[in-house]
């Protein structure tokens, strides 16, 4: 496969043409295991081959690495990441779209990662809260959440800390209600808001007042 | 052995131990646990509320590809009793597989009447839950002090009204289940669990195997919250004995964690209360009559965790005339089971509701009306032992009420009910609230000194997001003058002996006098080795921060590692557990010391919510929030602090938006999920000012449940006082609030 050649992503409708127009043909094959190299999978171009619903080789980006996984197209980017890959520190929690545990950057972006097919996410860089650690060393985002005790049971926290980062990366110098906001659309059961609200303004340089 | 009266690192703020393991995702939790050749679980459960099974048919789900196994849960002719009840379990090679299996199994169902509703099994006249009775009311009892029947006469004011809180669910982000792995010969059992008790996990899986000691073996490094719902397996939790038997028969490792709508549906409820209640007054504030007539749902099986006997909370010993009349309704939902402290949110709803009430029919200060009715100092008690906390109670909660009233600065910012003006309304509102926490043993704990200068403690307990690990390590750092990073801690594996369930604000108090006894036995045959060493008595040789001072040599400050590389043996050891229940029985010196001055139990708190309640909208929205609390001697402030203000964070969550909603036509939950189960974001939660009252004379006490109690409480009364108007029931909904000013404007009373 070449790492070089980047799909340029799958639109629903076209996933879903190209799963349909494949169902003939699996009852025909069997299950077997069908190789596709990612340059065949070239969206929009309304002569898709088509994949699925067996399991197709892919090639995912995942912090700096490009790894294969044989998975079926109908497999989520997280539980590919978690099921497939032993990426962990993405979690699944609602599976829905709602909470946010599950949180990853793709290209610098946050997404649910329960809300997007693995073979959607081909050719783009994916960035997981282990991102966050290198050579003994763990950012800053993570380390601000440890200092002010951010997390209990911890679950909720990887989704956290990349949405967390992801606003950083966005805007060097945010201001303490623009980092909250970032954090909307993430869950906590624990209950650790408040600390977090002490790792922003500790981020942000700021004192809180009350 | 007391504690240090000098405290280095004990009472101060240490970061958690593990914190960037978490929060950079690289702490493995038994959902992360990915095991070579590991098959995937699923259980088929039922989709009706009260059936027989007629047939199930497999045939399909066994042709689906990476099909490998089946175990049987209920088989045809047995009777389901909630939806979510387990029938099947599957396993196959991918999650989508088991996935595939499970739609592929048919069953077919003889429907049988079911409630779901607690007001519609009020008035059952079928038993539609299985066990004893002709209908699904348990009467839970009733009871009454002498000469009730006037305790009302001649009172300044009385009021009566109702109240309530809904079914919630834990809905921990870790759902239920784990990884079960047999060894080659199929003798020996690995299971990574999530479990609030590790050792009972393993025990469990042993009995029902029937293997030997040692044979089952529990790992829970991690664990995504419990909050009462996950002590191992049990006629309620049948995941652990699932996993199991597929990995049996299959010989190769199956994880069986539960989805979403599992987690909700079955993954544990707390018990609802719905209550009316009648109180009295004197015209100075005094209680003088509390009457309940109240309700709540265990689900199917009763639940253990009703506790309605505990009314009128807080304040019943200053209270002198109660009448309670209390049943349990069983209902076609999942059976309840604890949650952070059982049954006192609800009866702090129960109660702190009616007081306030009382207090505007009085025209007096929510506050001022709590302390004349704070339950009085126990005379007796307070002269058996001053370090109990019935001997002392009114004393702390006055002295925490003091403090607060200080912190949110009550005595300006508080107006009586309903005279804000405006549309969007500002009220503040208390709650008091109590718990036990205390802690026993069987707890073992270890601390190994090792001659490369490595300290190591462990104990089988499990970390629940507590902070645990870091307790262990300060209490440790502390004895042997070390930081709590140099110390390495081994917890979470049941082959390092028995822990008690990490339950009821248990662990810190159960655990914290054996690790203090286990560093000291640790630190003194260290000494003992080293003066042989040293050619001194282990008497001149004591442990200053980073050094063992040798007062046989002017006082020569050795390095703590260099003294370990001195140690003529490997290693040295500190084995210590608690003394027996019958020795703590037994012997009244060895009781004091580990019950009431190593730990201890009961504690107060008080809380304070300020909300903004948006008249048009129905909207309320908790501007600020301040809570003291007590918890004994403070092991980690940190710590502490965080679980104070996420207890505060859980209460606001069920003062304002956790509900289970059941369907009566078809008996299933509608909201199994987090789109329609509501919890709250950040943005929905105010700043939070905590103040840990620290009183390190009465010993280690647990603070996990206690900060979660009074909080739904204090918001309710914070909206009666925005509004002037009374919201008879959590989670008070923007549809509750209007409809609350609906009927004040139609006129009801």
């Amino acid at each position: 496969m070449n790492e070089q050649d980047t799909s340029g992503g799958t639109s629903r409708r076209e996933f879903l043409q190209a799963t349909g127009a494949v169902v003939a043909t699996t009852a025909v094959t069997g299950l077997a295991v069908t190789e596709l190299p990612a340059a065949e999978v070239q969206p929009g171009t309304g002569t898709a081959t088509g994949i699925g619903p067996a399991a197709t080789k892919i090639s995912l980006n995942v912090n700096g690495r490009e790894v294969p996984a044989t998975i079926e197209p109908r497999v989520t980017l997280l539980d590919a990441l978690r099921n497939y890959l032993d990426v962990t520190g993405c979690k699944r929690v609602c599976d829905r779209g709602t909470c946010g545990a599950c949180t990853v950057m793709l290209d610098g972006k946050v997404v649910y990662s329960c809300t997007m097919l693995a073979i959607e996410a081909q050719g783009k860089a994916i960035r997981t809260a282990e991102s966050l650690y290198n050579e003994g060393k763990a950012d800053a985002v993570p380390t601000a959440f440890v200092r002010a005790d951010a997390q209990q049971c911890g679950f909720c926290t990887p989704g956290f800390v990349v949405a967390m980062k992801a606003v950083f990366e966005a805007n060097a110098q945010p201001t303490p209600a623009q980092v909250e906001k970032g954090l909307q659309g993430n869950i906590c059961r624990c209950g650790t808001y408040e600390q977090m609200r002490d790792a922003i303004y500790a981020l942000c340089n700021q004192k809180r007042g009350n | 052995m007391p504690w240090p009266t000098t405290r280095r690192l004990i009472g101060t703020r240490v970061q958690r131990l593990d914190g960037i393991e978490k929060s950079t995702g690289r702490a493995k939790y038994s959902y992360d646990i990915n095991r070579p050749r590991m098959l995937y679980a699923r259980i088929y459960r039922s989709p009706r509320a009260h059936a027989t099974i007629k047939s199930i048919d497999t045939s399909a789900a066994e042709k689906v590809p990476g099909f490998r196994a089946f175990y049987i849960i209920k088989k045809a002719g047995a009777e389901v009793f909630f939806a979510g009840d387990e029938i099947i379990a599957v396993c196959a090679d991918t999650e989508e597989h088991a996935e595939d299996c499970v739609r592929a199994i048919r069953v077919d169902f003889n429907d049988l009447p079911h409630y779901v509703k607690e007001a519609d099994s009020l008035n059952s006249t079928t038993n539609t839950t299985g066990g004893a009775g002709t209908n699904n009311i348990v009467a839970a009892g009733d009871f009454n002090t002498d000469n009730f029947d006037t305790a009302f006469n001649g009172l300044a004011a009385t009021h009566e009204a109702t109240y309530g809180i809904a079914v919630i669910s834990h809905q921990c982000l870790e759902p239920h289940g784990l990884v079960a792995e047999w060894d080659e010969k199929q003798q020996n059992l690995t299971v990574w669990s999530s479990t609030q008790a590790v050792p009972k996990t393993a025990e469990d899986l042993r009995q029902r195997f029937k293997m030997k000691p040692g044979e089952v073996k529990c790992l829970t490094n991690y664990m995504g919250g419990g909050y009462g719902s996950k002590f191992g397996s049990s006629a309620y939790d049948i995941n652990d004995a699932v996993a199991a038997e597929l990995a049996r028969t299959t010989r190769q490792p199956v994880k069986l964690l539960l989805d979403r709508a599992e987690e909700v549906t079955v993954g544990g409820i707390r018990p609802s209360a719905f209550g009316t209640v009648k109180i009295g007054g004197t015209k100075e504030g005094r209680i003088q009559a509390y009457e309940v007539n109240c309700y709540g749902t265990g689900g199917v099986n009763r639940g253990p965790t009703v506790n309605f006997g505990l009314l009128p909370y807080v304040y019943g010993p200053a209270i002198p005339n109660i009448k309670r009349l209390h049943r349990v309704v069983r209902t076609n939902i999942q059976t309840a089971r604890a949650m952070r402290a059982p049954g006192h949110p609800q009866n702090a709803i129960l109660t702190e509701l009616a007081i306030d009430d009382l207090a505007a029919r009085l025209n007096i200060n929510p506050m001022t009306m709590r302390l004349a009715n704070l339950p009085p100092n126990d005379a007796a008690d307070a002269k058996a032992n001053p370090r109990t906390f019935p001997g002392q109670r009114a004393t702390i909660y006055r002295t925490e009420i003091e403090i607060i009233r200080k912190m949110c600065d009550w005595d300006r910012a508080w107006h009586p009910p309903g005279a804000d003006k405006g549309i969007i309304k500002t009220g503040m509102g208390m709650a008091l609230h109590t718990w036990g926490g205390g802690g026993r043993g069987a707890n073992p704990t270890r601390v190994t000194i090792n001659q490369n200068g490595a300290v190591v403690a462990q104990s089988s307990t499990q970390d629940l997001g507590t902070a645990q690990r870091t307790v262990m390590a300060i209490i440790v750092a502390e004895i042997l003058g070390l930081q709590p990073t140099d110390v390495t801690i081994i917890i979470g594996d049941s082959s390092h002996g028995p822990s008690t369930p990490s339950g009821g604000s248990t662990t810190c108090p159960g655990t914290s006098p054996a690790i203090l006894k286990a560093a000291e036995t640790a630190r003194d045959a260290f000494l003992a080795n080293l003066a042989a060493a040293l050619n001194t008595q282990p008497a001149m040789l004591s442990i200053e921060p980073g050094v063992v001072v040798n007062r046989a040599n002017n006082n020569a400050r050795i390095p703590f590692r260099q003294a370990c590389s001195m140690l003529t043996v490997a290693n040295v050891r500190g084995d210590a557990d608690w003394p027996t229940a019958k020795e703590l029985q037994s012997n009244d010196k060895l009781r004091e010391e580990w019950t009431t001055r190593l730990s201890n139990q009961g504690v107060g708190g008080v809380q304070i919510a300020e909300v903004k309640v948006d008249t048009e909208t129905g909207v309320v929205k908790c501007t600020r929030f301040w809570a003291v609390q007590d918890c004994g001697m403070i092991i980690n402030k940190l710590g502490c602090e965080s679980q104070v203000a996420g207890g505060v964070i859980m209460g606001l969550n069920y003062a304002l938006y956790e509900e289970c909603i059941y369907d009566r036509a078809t008996g299933r939950q509608v909201n199994a999920d987090m789109e329609f189960y509501k919890l709250g974001g950040i943005a929905d939660m105010p700043n939070i000012y905590v103040h840990m009252h620290d009183m390190p004379e009465r010993g280690v006490i647990g603070i996990g449940e206690p900060p979660t109690i009074g909080t739904a409480a204090a918001v309710g009364n914070a909206i009666f006082n925005a509004l002037g108007v009374r919201v008879p029931n959590a989670p008070y909904t923007p549809e509750r609030v209007l409809a609350a000013l609906a009927n004040r404007r139609a006129g009801n009373p």
